[in-house]
């Protein structure tokens, strides 16, 4: 890392712009929605004053030595809604979550190329459409607003930089004010800007998309041009990775670090194509060098992928920040078709806020929206078991259920509303024909819902078919007073259970096959129905924060877990699996019908810090990593830990400031974790390789 | 179709040969390392260990047969890779019927063995012959100092050795590092010297001292109590380097 960018990087760390930060109070902003609401103005023009207000207030702040400028003053996004108004949405109406836009993927290559003035000239023509109605029209004139909000703010920047004589910085704004990107520089300065705009229109979990596929063109032609070395080029990559630290302290998920700010690396073109470019690789280098947690990167791969890029990945996978995510597009593609996405698309597809696969420029998914609990759908039919005398009998009940739950959930996101976010419209395809706000629906509008306690559940089944229905070596009576008792009086029950029944990850067809069985009973539930924005439900193999909160009322489960003894995240083998080997785990998570689950959510294993202490284990990883892709896994999450740091780390925080985890989908500082993350990962590591 | 005593198979060894490879635990040891990490090992019968004040079966049976259906399951990935199986102990060499055949019985992936070479010339030769590569272990090369630290004469060590290096096969010399033990230039020396002439060596490993050796003892009611200071750095000699040996400390 060049002096200038480690200087920088020690600033950031150190939150040194933070003193810049004011508060929406004082400037009066907190009052805005008040007197939106006296106006009664429209929300979407809410969102466009908000958005102007907030740009307008934020003061211009380039730090010592900044060639991609652009940093938060403003420390909090206020709603464009009163309390008293956020009560009657909610009265009439289901939210996901916040209730703003969230965990899309904006077109970044069209605003790149096309440039703001562009997209403003489009709004500018559509208004001239006699056929718009009152309601097309707010939403354009909002759009524009707000375009306009951006330029303005951009020059702002402008002069700042101008006024500080960085002459370079201010010729860059001025082009990028209305114009496309023409170098390198101008296209990273630019989607500083645009990402930094969607912030500050109150959308969250902004991912960053195909980062190396859409910035190739600018560093060809800049190489090409002789306007930058390589070694240039890279000092820029690196220091846009490095923006992306900047505010992201202001931008909270469910927990510190889960912000969202993914990006996906290479894949495999229609043509055939694997585009693996220098970009990608300064990218995966850059993340390396910087060792912070964003943005967090995951490498499209597939089968004929060469082995030198699974190198580079698990170059990076070694140093310990939870990333890159290995993605299978040899599943993932396929899987998309399957539900109907178009090849363009489907081939095109990136990653939401942790691994949910979603199409950049085009959908308005929610993949996220709900989540299924196996471990608690087996967990109450083992209450009528006795009625049961094989276990083909039994599983249909188990299916039944998941079908019940799936009609549940299917039917419980009625009524949706999100608040309107026209500037994020203008970076999304399809909007401006539509005259329609992004939050009504986009070219696609698919729900997702994660499925937590697969193997948990699993578990739970076989030891049931083995020991209840087949063996017959555990009675109706032990096991219902087992788990009605959380195993007091049934120890070596218990222990038995855990330790020598049959589980997924041990390579054993029967265990594994009921976890094929479960998944198959899910994406068969929510096959064919259609949610009310005439989109698909897509089932999935992740958790996100599902995984605690759906433990938390779990009794003990016929697997041998205690109630109150936390289950695994994602697509995971039992946390007490014993003489868990990695090739084992890898065949046993690898023969589900992971096509017909695509939503995502990816097999995550922990690796002890310590088996790389050998140079040569980076490439055994990496083919280590193949055979999983090979295996046909969708997805893979690495986490490289020392278990003693992390709880060396929860005695003496203040010591770990910079320790790395990998939580469920992104990565964050440890110390900055609630508790129960914290814990669920040194859980973790106890069964680690 | 001989039965073996095995105690542990390992996936994704990845300090145990080239490419990916599983590691066998043949259970079952003539020697007493001081320095013995896994004591588990030493006894050639299935037995108990207390594991946190619950009792846990150390060792099982196995046939020939099933263990190499067990190994030969990931040959795609081993021949993928350059991988393949290693076995190690305990001391694999003790069992040496039950390892040839159960390597007779593998496809062809790379085939390795770690052995102290602590036994029969015939068992020595049978496995050797068998093996791709040989990661042979030499602790001492003074006799006295051997039996001492080991509980064993080093005799037939040394006769294997040079058994192995007459056949030309490829091996790897591994050197423990135990501090005030054989970390001396001496011994460097004499090891180097012995070293030196062989067709078939690829390197020399030295390995570090494994500081939580003592820990599986409390587990078979026994306690560690090593005759060295435990807290020394060991000494690290360029000898074999300087004999253009190479040598890395993984």
């Amino acid at each position: 890392m060049i002096e200038r960018l480690q200087t920088l990087r020690a600033f950031i760390r150190s939150g040194g712009h933070h003193k810049f930060r004011h508060t929406p109070e004082e400037f009066g902003l907190d009052r805005l929605a008040e007197s939106f609401r006296a106006e009664a103005v429209p929300p979407v023009e809410r969102s466009a004053r908000m958005l102007r207000a907030l740009l307008n207030a934020e003061m211009p702040l380039i730090l010592e030595g900044e060639k991609i400028v652009a940093t938060r003053t403003i420390s909090r996004i206020p709603s464009i809604f009163t309390e008293e108004e956020w009560a009657e949405i909610r009265a009439h109406h289901t939210l996901h979550e916040r209730g703003t836009v969230s965990n899309l993927s904006a077109d970044y290559e069209g605003i790149l190329r096309d440039g703001l003035g562009k997209r403003k000239a489009e709004v500018t023509a559509r208004l001239e459409d006699p056929a718009l109605s009152q309601e097309q029209r707010l939403f354009l004139s909002a759009a524009h607003e707000s375009i306009t909000a951006v330029q303005d703010f951009i020059l702002k920047y402008r002069d700042c930089a101008r006024n500080a004589g960085m002459d370079e910085t201010a010729e860059v704004l001025s082009h990028i004010h209305s114009a496309g990107a023409k170098t390198l520089r101008e296209a990273l300065q630019l989607l500083r800007i645009v990402h930094f705009a969607l912030w500050e229109s109150d959308c969250y979990h902004n991912t960053l998309g195909r980062f190396d596929q859409y910035m190739y063109p600018y560093y060809r032609t800049d190489i090409a041009a002789g306007r930058l070395t390589k070694e240039q080029a890279f000092d820029l990559i690196e220091e846009f990775f490095l923006t992306c630290n900047k505010d992201s302290d202001l931008y909270v998920g469910m927990q510190q670090g889960d912000n969202g700010q993914s990006i996906v690396l290479a894949g495999r073109d229609p043509q055939g194509n694997y585009l693996f470019n220098e970009v990608s690789k300064m990218c995966l280098r850059a993340s390396y060098e910087l060792n912070l947690i964003d943005p967090k990167i995951n490498l499209r791969c597939d089968a004929l992928t060469p082995l030198d890029v699974f190198v580079e990945g698990a170059k990076l996978t070694k140093r310990g920040l939870g990333f890159p995510q290995y993605d299978n597009d040899d599943v993932v593609i396929p899987g998309l078709l399957k539900l109907g996405y178009k090849p363009e698309d489907a081939y095109n597809y990136v990653v939401a806020a942790c691994w949910e696969f979603i199409i950049p420029g085009s959908g308005m998914e929610i993949p996220n929206i709900d989540a299924l609990s196996f471990a608690g759908i087996v967990s109450e039919a083992v209450e009528d078991l006795g009625k049961f005398d094989n276990y083909d009998a039994f599983y249909s009940h188990i299916d039944l259920k998941i079908k019940a739950e799936c009609d549940r959930i299917t039917a419980a996101h009625d009524n949706l509303y999100i608040v309107p976010a026209p500037f994020l419209s203008m970076i999304m395809s399809g909007t401006i024909e539509r005259a329609q706000d992004i939050s009504l629906g986009g070219n696609t509008n698919n729900y997702g819902v994660h499925g937590t306690g697969l193997s948990t559940a699993a578990d739970s089944l076989a030891v049931i078919k083995k020991y209840y229905f087949e063996e017959k070596s555990l009675s109706l009576e032990e096991l219902m007073d087992a788990v009605h008792h959380n195993f007091k009086g049934h120890e070596a029950l218990q222990e038995r259970l855990r330790n020598e029944a049959p589980k997924m990850g041990l390579d054993d067809d029967g265990a594994d096959a009921i976890g094929t069985a479960l998944l198959d009973s899910f994406s068969t539930g929510l096959r064919g129905k259609r949610n009310e924005r005439g989109g698909i439900w897509r089932a999935g193999t992740g958790t996100a924060m599902y995984y605690i909160f759906h433990a938390k009322d779990l009794p003990a489960t016929p697997d041998g877990r205690s109630c109150g003894e936390v289950i695994p995240a994602n697509f995971t083998p039992s946390m007490f699996l014993r003489q868990k080997g990695p090739v084992s785990v890898m065949r046993s998570f690898s023969k589900q019908h992971l096509e017909d689950a695509i939503n995502g959510g990816p097999l995550t294993i922990e690796l002890d810090e310590s088996i790389f202490r050998s140079e040569e284990t980076v490439e055994k990883l990496a083919m280590l990593i193949r055979s999983y892709i090979k295996r046909g896994g969708h997805q893979l999450q690495l986490n490289t830990l020392n278990k003693d740091t992390l709880l060396d780390a929860k005695v003496h925080p203040e010591e770990h400031r910079d320790l790395i985890v990998r939580v469920w989908g992104w990565s964050g500082y440890f110390v900055e974790l609630d508790e129960c993350y914290q814990d669920h990962i040194i859980e973790r590591i106890k069964y680690k390789i | 179709m001989s039965e073996g005593i095995i105690f542990s198979i390992e996936e994704f060894a990845v300090n145990d040969g080239p490419g990916i490879r599983t590691t066998v635990f043949l259970k079952g040891c003539p020697l007493r390392c001081a320095w013995c990490h896994n004591p588990e090992g030493w006894n050639p019968a299935p037995e108990t260990l207390l594991k946190k004040g619950r009792e846990e079966m150390c060792g099982y049976r196995i046939s020939a047969e099933e263990l190499a259906k067990r190994l030969s399951r990931d040959t795609d990935l081993f021949r993928d890779s350059g991988g393949g199986v290693t076995f190690t102990g305990g001391e694999p060499l003790l069992q040496a019927e039950f390892l040839a055949e159960v390597m007779d019985l593998l496809p062809d992936i790379n085939k390795a063995v770690e052995t102290s070479a602590y036994a029969p010339e015939e068992s020595f030769r049978k496995v050797m012959e068998r093996a791709d590569i040989l990661l042979f272990d030499i602790k001492l090369i003074d006799p006295d100092m051997h039996k001492r630290y080991t509980g064993a004469d080093n005799g037939p060590i040394l006769r294997n050795l040079d058994i192995l290096k007459a056949s030309g096969r490829p091996f790897i010399a591994r050197i423990p590092l135990i501090p005030g033990v054989n970390d001396s230039k001496e011994n460097m020396e004499a090891s180097a010297d012995l070293l030196r002439d062989a067709p078939g060596l690829k390197r020399v490993e030295l390995l570090r001292y494994n500081k939580i050796a003592g820990a599986k003892y409390p587990m078979l009611s026994l306690t560690y109590a090593p005759p060295f200071d435990e807290t020394i750095e060991p000494a690290i000699h360029d000898t074999f380097t300087e004999k253009g040996i190479k040598m890395i400390i993984p």
